[in-house]
């Protein structure tokens, strides 16, 4: 996946572009000096040599401690994985418009030739320079014991580092035509910002971690022996707890009172064993002392194939949402058939008893269905005027109605219908159906 | 809006990164410039110089001198019968010995000096004497039984006559005419000895040039950097003694404290003691520019501010004696002059050839100097050096100082292999400028000299080495850095130590080149065949 990234920071730019300057311009006087031509007079470029030397010593050691500070410096780590992918891009891929073997990421910002190189530069080349350059600077002989040789080894290494930079430059610069566009590179290194990849693991990590520390439902980490590693804050607004440091390294005993206790120990234990737990309902103690109830959902961490702890996360359940829980199983439980359909007609959900009236086995052969399956032709007009009717609003209740079941016999229900709303929106109708056939059936029978 | 706002944004983020890439290099500007003025703001501190010009004793009034003298001898006297310790401080010194204590190649301490060495002008004193000591603090050295200790010999006035009209004549051993007598074109008068001794003072310029100006017998023959025209020159020409200048007399900078005069010079003396150096006034560190100071651990003050010597009159660079005795058709001496009035050829001399505003030759020196004494086994091989000066890079005293380079051919003897001493001067019929006859002088010569000859004789090419300290530039003038950090560098004859823009590894300057050229050419192949490929 591709995205524009801020990749290269501002003091990175500045770094990358003061040292640029002044490595052209240590070239450029230093070359005076060496001989190779005269341009601006052999005292000024000494001069100058010797003060853009002292500022590129002084940047060098803001940069060495920014690569440190941002951990920066890690990108450098060498790799031939993939070196030699690199080196025919540059040989023969680049030419048949094959892609770059490697892809820039903004914790991978450089190839492994560019690792390499760089590298060279920063523990190599440049200390040499900066070494020699400032024995060069204060070789004051007589001044200075060391005189054997006089200058030319420490005059002869300074000027191959100086060929050895230069070289790097003129490929260096060529290298950066080489990607997306020929400016793209450099446009990044003033601005900051390139079309890079991204790398998903990282990314998904990254948006995970946000997603977990801000989540409204609580996230707790325990080891394998009950204490708890790490909460967020979710989880200890819940617990009614300002200070996280009373919970990391205490048993998750302190979570519950006597009477839950067991059901949580036991809880634990079967996570413990490899089981997940996708929601349950539970009792927590606050740490004030007061009850709360959540839904929790466990499972194991697993490390090295190893259980070493357990996850998961806790979603608090208010009164309201415990009232609507009881419903859930009064609907559910209830002789009462429910149902609901979408503004469409279609059937969504129906419960046990719903099904037992309408003699179907299973949900599926229903669920998804036109509620014309369930009436009679003659019967479904008088349904759909129901429907249309709910839909705009209207509350039907107790409407006696004939049912066609699954094996085409017939029964009687009666009905009770209501919009559901999403919003204030009437998204589709739903109800309950109380059998009625044997009020009628009886004194047939008789 | 938001647009606007986060383009605003980005170009204030960048405007910022720019002023500060560039914030560190408009500093750097600043703080060079600045020391560029400080520099600039430089001016001249002399220290330790001080100037007194108050006669302290008015001689006239002295009753003693307000006599007639007859002869040189009687002055002496009188100056002696008041001055009555200063006789045995002017024998002690090598004005009057013209010898000094000298180490020689077998370590045994000899007395060398004017008195005994070999030089490549005249040659030598001994057996010439009449006419070299016309230059000599005394009267009547003619021969080796001149008496050192006789004080009467004594020439105070030479030295200390304040009327410019005291001369020695030319060919009498010291002595002033006696008569009235013509020498070169040139008429000697009887000197007034009453007016010289009642004028007599410190010694001025024109007192010590009557001989060291005209060393090796003409202006300026010798030094090349000191000469007549120090009489009165511009200060672009000297700033120490031009009369717009520091109009310094020689004894301020060549102290003297009792006779014993300060300063050597190692075309004869040897030894690094009693010098004379710039920094006795000039302080150790005169430049405000600290590059340029750490340069005078290595090299002398005079290497840079004395860029060219005989600025004004010729000094004589070559002396071919072989081709001497040549005479015209009609047997009459030959003489020939230059356009300059130069003599490059006299029949007596041989070939002379002279140079102006000359670029010294430089050389490593610590002080210490080596001398060809008479009698030494010379190398045929090579060119003789009848100084030697000693020093080099590794050496913690040495510095480098511009130098004089006089050649010529002079005779030697080609089977003792040793430098011959002729017999230049005198009336005698073996004298060479009297019958131009090299065996003879060369016999004479070497017999007075007491040392062997085998009668066999050639002429060898020798070189002195003349150490150039006067003549100082103004400091517009001084050598400029790239004098000798270039490829023509004026120092291409010191090559024991990297000078930088001076010297480079060749081959390493070869690859590197080649490197940046092949990786240019690569990198424009490589781009060429990007693009070609694309379309």
């Amino acid at each position: 996946m591709k995205k524009s990234t801020y990749i290269y920071r501002a003091f990175e730019r500045f770094w990358h572009w003061s040292q640029a300057l002044l490595i052209f311009f240590l070239a450029l006087t230093g070359f005076e000096i060496h001989g190779t031509f005269q341009l601006f007079g052999f005292e000024n470029v000494v001069r100058w040599h010797d003060t853009a030397a002292w500022a590129f010593l002084i940047l060098i050691i803001f940069a060495i401690f920014w690569h440190f500070a941002t951990g920066e410096w890690k990108q450098y780590i060498p790799t031939t994985k993939y070196i030699t992918a690199q080196f025919s891009y540059y040989i023969s891929g680049i030419f048949k418009g094959a892609p770059h073997p490697t892809h820039k990421t903004i914790y991978n910002k450089f190839n492994p030739i560019q690792r390499f190189i760089y590298l060279g530069l920063k523990l190599l080349v440049i200390p040499l320079q900066v070494l020699t350059g400032f024995i060069y600077m204060f070789y004051i002989y007589p001044n200075n014991p060391i005189h054997e040789s006089g200058l030319s080894i420490i005059a002869i290494i300074h000027t191959l580092g100086a060929f050895a930079l230069l070289a790097f430059v003129i490929a260096h610069v060529y290298l950066t035509t080489t990607g997306d566009t020929p400016l793209s590179s450099i446009i990044a290194m003033i601005t900051g910002w390139e079309v890079i990849d991204l790398d998903e693991k990282e990314e998904r990590q990254k948006n995970l971690q946000h997603a977990v520390d801000d989540s409204a439902a609580g996230y707790y980490r325990i080891d394998s022996d009950g204490i708890i590693q790490d909460v967020n804050e979710a989880w200890l607004k819940m617990y009614h707890c300002k200070d996280r440091t009373m919970v990391i390294g205490k048993h998750f005993s302190h979570t519950r009172d006597e009477r839950n206790l067991k059901e949580l120990e036991e809880l634990v234990n079967s996570v413990m064993h490899g089981e997940m737990i996708t929601g349950r309902p539970v009792n927590r103690k606050t740490f004030d002392g007061m009850e709360g109830r959540h839904l929790l959902s466990a499972n194991p961490i697993v490390e090295e194939g190893k259980i070493t702890g357990m996850e998961g996360f806790i979603m608090d359940i208010k009164e309201h949402d415990e009232l609507m829980e009881h419903m859930y199983h009064t609907v559910r439980n209830s002789g009462a058939g429910y149902y609901r359909l979408n503004k469409d007609g279609i059937i969504m959900d129906v419960n046990e008893a719903w099904l037992k009236l309408y003699k179907y086995d299973h949900k599926d052969e229903v669920v998804g269905k036109h509620f014309a399956l369930t009436r009679r032709p003659e019967d479904v007009e008088g349904l759909q005027q129901s429907v249309d009717k709910v839909l705009n609003g209207k509350v039907i209740s107790g409407k006696l109605e004939i049912r066609k079941c699954k094996d085409n016999t017939t029964g009687k229900h009666i009905l009770s219908a209501n919009p559901f709303c999403i919003g204030n929106k009437p998204m589709g109708m739903e109800g309950f159906i109380l059998d009625i056939t044997h009020l009628y059936d009886k004194p047939q029978d008789k | 809006m938001l647009m606007i706002r986060k383009s605003q944004e980005k170009f204030i983020r960048l405007l910022v990164l720019f002023i500060a890439i560039l914030l560190p290099w408009v500093l750097g500007a600043i703080y060079l410039n600045k020391a560029n003025m400080d520099e600039a703001l430089d001016s001249l501190i002399a220290v330790n110089f001080k100037k007194d010009t108050l006669p302290r004793v008015d001689h006239s009034k002295y009753r003693t001198l307000n006599k007639e003298f007859k002869t040189p001898q009687e002055v002496t006297e009188a100056c002696l019968s008041c001055h009555n310790m200063t006789a045995q401080e002017v024998m002690q010194s090598s004005h009057w010995k013209w010898s000094r204590e000298y180490i020689n190649e077998k370590g045994d301490t000899i007395q060398l000096g004017k008195k005994n060495i070999i030089n490549n002008f005249c040659m030598g004193v001994t057996s010439n004497e009449a006419r070299c000591t016309s230059c000599h603090i005394g009267y009547g050295w003619k021969d080796e039984n001149f008496d050192f200790a006789d004080s009467r010999n004594i020439d105070c006035i030479v030295c200390h006559d304040q009327t410019g009209t005291y001369k020695k004549f030319p060919t009498d051993a010291g002595y002033p005419a006696s008569e009235a007598k013509i020498f070169d074109g040139q008429t000697y008068q009887v000197p007034d000895y009453t007016l010289i001794a009642q004028n007599i003072g410190s010694p001025t310029n024109q007192n010590c040039g009557a001989c060291h100006f005209v060393g090796g017998g003409g202006n300026n023959v010798k030094h090349g950097d000191i000469a007549n025209e120090l009489n009165h020159v511009s200060h672009e020409v000297d700033v120490h003694m031009g009369i717009d200048g520091g109009d310094m007399d020689c004894v301020d900078c060549h102290k003297t404290e009792r006779h014993n005069i300060s300063g050597n010079l190692y075309s004869i003396a040897s030894i690094d003691t009693n010098r004379v150096s710039c920094e006795s006034c000039h302080s150790e560190a005169p430049h405000k520019n600290k590059i340029l100071e750490q340069h005078s651990a290595k090299i002398a003050c005079q290497t840079c501010h004395i860029p060219s010597f005989a600025k004004v009159s010729a000094t004589k660079m070559f002396w071919d004696w072989s081709t001497a005795g040549q005479f015209n058709e009609d047997g009459s001496m030959r003489v020939e002059k230059d356009s300059m009035g130069n003599i490059t050829y006299h029949s007596k001399k041989g070939s002379f050839q002279w140079e102006t505003d000359v670029v010294p030759s430089y050389q490593w020196f610590n002080g210490e100097a080596q001398h060809y004494v008479l009698g030494d086994e010379i190398d045929t091989s090579q060119s003789v050096k009848l100084n030697t000066l000693l020093g080099e890079y590794k050496d913690k005293n040495s510095k480098i100082i511009p130098v004089k380079v006089h050649e010529a051919k002079q005779i030697y003897d080609d089977v003792n292999n040793t430098m011959v001493l002729p017999h230049l001067f005198g009336k005698d019929s073996s004298a060479y400028w009297k019958n131009f006859d090299w065996q003879k002088a060369a016999t004479m010569g070497m017999k007075e000299a007491e040392l062997e000859y085998s009668g066999s004789y050639d002429f060898i090419h020798t070189v002195m080495y003349w150490p150039v300290n006067h003549m100082v530039a103004p400091k517009e003038e001084s050598l400029q850095c790239i004098d000798c950090h270039s490829r023509d560098s004026r120092l291409a004859d010191l090559t024991d130590f990297y000078l930088p823009g001076r010297d480079r590894s060749i081959s390493l300057d070869f690859m590197g080149f080649a490197m940046i050229i092949l990786s240019t050419l690569g990198v424009v192949i490589h781009g060429f065949l990007r693009i070609i490929k694309k379309k």
